[in-house]
């Protein structure tokens, strides 16, 4: 979940809305464990479940559209982490984390899973809570609720030691081809400040998927909107995604080679920070080896990569990160076990 | 702090230096050590430096210990029937032992490639990724003889090993006679030697006598000149003694300090008291698997004393070693070895914590071969 201080950066960026999927960051699942998927993929199991009359699939949320790519990344490590995931029942799962760092803070954190019984699919029950918090007392907390069968709610709160920085509350309706969301970010009535972002995606055909995003901030003595589009393209074995709105633009390539290798190609512009960005990375999981292995090369002269192994029969993974900036000589490097 | 510091034996004496051992001498990476440059005359290394013993051998490959370690017990079934006391190992040993249970400290990533070219040759690269020093690959070489002194020492034996930035380390040991065996040993930083050093080595039935002649400039007038001698009183008892002499234009002066040795059935404690302070190890042998090491350094030039404790756990079923020690200053550190068979790779994991200075370092490293 970590600590990003979303409210705290002076643009308004568009609130954490769905794209921190809440349990995806909580390790593994102990066996019959069903955990929901916060935000689904665009599957094609999409397809089976539309009507015989509307052959358009739901085209899933409007932040999965990049995740896909942006999954195929590795992760920057630093310093020793420890996880220690374990399950206490069907609806319930708690992990601790230590993290020993070189560069910043150790901190441990405490986290906590319970999804409900309502059960909404073959792996989606509701309602789902999950919150951690730090040695500090920094806490992340989300519910999410099925509310009917086609709207999902999301309520989500996130402090910083006893401060409260970000608080938002959304609202997604699945149609058959299509999906919005409206999100209500940090409203303060007393101030009379708040951020709305509202989301449209809808499928013009079975491949391919358009929609818009409208963020609307306000603070006192000042307004704004902005606006992006964003369209999906989805092949065989390929997505291609971009997004275009008056902060810049962000495009996205994944292709899955084969069954072990997946490649992903991102290309940012900022026009407020007048910079690009182009990175390249691939995913290779060997499963025999109980093996995945993570490489990514940058514009900005970065490399990095990131090793992770089973250790079977014990339920231990390692992994091992280094991350090297050739531009400004710096080196990091870092390692992690992961229990249950 | 995280540098790979060759383990230099330097003497209590009016250096007072004690340098922390970084990389153990398995590893034949000599450091760069600025021991030139320091305004102290610090002894070089004498006989501390052992070549061979870190480099994995390839099959057939009979590398030769640089200096003994104490003999075993066989050892002593080898001596003649009317002398009881054996040979009781070179001077730097001592403490050997009790050092090599502690774990060393690393950090970055490190990449090394052992290669055996023949029986007598081997070379190795290492790339170090450093976090916060500099990044630095180094090729290393070694070379054995032919002449055959025993089962698994050949002589002579050439090491050598050149940095990327063109520091290069130099030894060269050779048996000139049955008992005698000198070596000789440069060090360059960059392009400038800082270390120059030869030695001799008698090793008697019961007594062992060294003497090391280092960086000696005859233009300038200056040198270092040490002798150690080691005899054994009882089988289990070893006593002996060291000179430092150092001269250098306008300044000369000496050190002396003793040294003794108790080895027992599993353990070994020895105590080296000089004018510049006292280094107490004590060495315990638990079980096959468990080794513990307790070591109490006191200097009296810089007015502090630290106690560390370590221990070493060998699980050779699940090819794992781990290192741990604690200390006085609060620093508290792990390392894990593993060996990962089929390959002949193996990783090998390192954290150290000071709680102090509230400093963590970690690292890894894989060693191909």
């Amino acid at each position: 979940m970590g600590s990003v201080l979303a409210a705290s950066s002076p643009s308004p960026a568009p609130a954490a809305a769905g794209g921190s999927p809440g349990v995806s960051g909580l390790g593994s699942v102990p066996p019959g464990f069903t955990m929901p998927s916060v935000s689904s993929v665009p599957a094609t199991s999409d397809q089976q479940t539309a009507d015989a009359d509307s052959p358009l699939p739901n085209p899933g949320t409007y932040e999965e559209c990049h995740r896909k790519c942006k999954e195929v990344y590795p992760l920057q490590m630093d310093g020793v982490r420890l996880v220690v995931n374990k399950g206490l029942s069907n609806h319930f799962q708690v992990c601790h984390t230590v993290t020993l760092s070189t560069l910043g803070d150790s901190g441990y954190r405490f986290g906590s899973t319970y999804v409900g019984s309502k059960q909404n699919g073959p792996a989606e029950s509701f309602p789902v809570m999950v919150g951690d918090m730090d040695n500090t007392g920094s806490l992340n907390a989300q519910i999410i609720h099925q509310l009917t069968s086609a709207v999902r709610s999301k309520i989500a709160i996130q402090t910083q030691q006893h401060k409260f920085v970000n608080w938002q509350c959304d609202m997604e309706w699945r149609g058959e081809n299509f999906t919005s969301a409206v999100t209500l970010g940090n409203p303060d009535v007393l101030v009379g400040s708040g951020i709305l972002v509202s989301h449209y995606l809808q499928s013009i055909t079975p491949a391919l998927a358009m929609g818009g995003e409208l963020v609307y901030h306000r603070r006192p003595g000042e307004e704004g909107a902005v606006t992006s589009l964003l369209g999906r393209y989805t092949g065989d074995n390929f997505i291609a995604t971009l997004t275009l709105g008056g902060a810049g633009a962000h495009a996205t390539y994944y292709h899955k080679a084969n069954d072990q290798l997946q490649i992903g190609v991102e290309f940012e512009a900022n026009t407020r920070m007048q910079e690009t960005t182009a990175s390249f990375g691939y995913q290779l999981d060997v499963p025999k080896a109980n093996l995945l292995f993570k490489g990514t090369v940058d514009s900005n002269w970065m490399v990095g990569a990131t090793l992770e192994k089973k250790l079977l029969p014990l339920p231990l993974t390692l992994a091992l990160g280094a991350f090297l900036n050739h531009r400004k000589n710096k080196f990091q490097c870092g390692f992690g076990v992961t229990i249950g | 702090a995280g540098r790979s510091v060759t383990r230099f034996f330097f003497f209590f004496g009016t250096t007072g230096f004690n340098f922390r051992l970084h990389r153990p001498l398995e590893i034949t990476t000599m450091g760069s050590v600025l021991a030139a440059s320091s305004p102290n005359p610090l002894p070089p290394a004498s006989g501390g430096v052992a070549a061979a013993p870190g480099l994995t051998a390839p099959p057939g490959f009979g590398m030769p210990p640089v200096s003994s370690v104490i003999p075993p017990d066989g050892a002593a079934s080898e001596q003649e029937a009317e002398n009881s006391l054996s040979n009781p190992g070179a001077f730097d040993e001592c403490h050997r032992k009790c050092k090599e249970v502690f774990p060393m400290q690393m950090e970055g990533v490190r990449l090394v490639v052992n290669k055996g070219l023949s029986n007598h040759f081997q070379v190795n690269h290492t790339v170090l990724l450093s976090t916060t020093g500099d990044s630095t690959y180094r090729f290393g070489s070694t070379y054995v003889g032919t002449k055959q002194m025993g089962p698994g020492e050949f002589f002579p034996v050439m090491v050598g090993d050149m940095d990327n930035s063109g520091s290069l380390n130099a030894q060269i040991i050779h048996q000139v006679a049955s008992r005698i065996r000198s070596k000789l040993a440069f060090q360059t930083q960059l392009n400038k030697f800082v270390n120059w050093q030869g030695d001799a080595e008698i090793k008697g039935e019961d007594y062992t006598a060294t003497i090391t002649l280092g960086n000696p400039d005859v233009l300038v007038g200056s040198g270092i000149l040490i002798a150690h001698y080691l005899q054994s009183i009882t089988p289990a008892m070893a006593l002996g003694g060291e000179l430092v002499y150092h001269s250098r234009p306008g300044e000369e002066g000496s050190v002396m300090s003793l040294v003794g040795r108790y080895t027992g059935s599993n353990y070994i404690a020895t105590l080296t008291v000089g004018s510049a302070g006292a280094h107490a190890s004590y060495y315990h042998r638990a079980n096959e698997q468990l080794q513990l090491g307790v070591e109490l350094e006191a200097s009296s030039r810089m007015q502090d004393t630290s106690v560390s404790f370590g221990y070493q756990l060998d699980v050779p079923k699940a090819n794992l070693l781990f290192k741990g020690s604690l200390d006085s200053n609060w620093v508290v550190g792990a390392t894990l070895e593993k060996k990962l068979l089929p390959l002949p790779l193996s990783l090998v994991l390192c954290t150290f914590l000071n709680h102090r200075k509230n400093k963590f370092q970690c690292g890894f490293g894989v060693t191909i071969g």
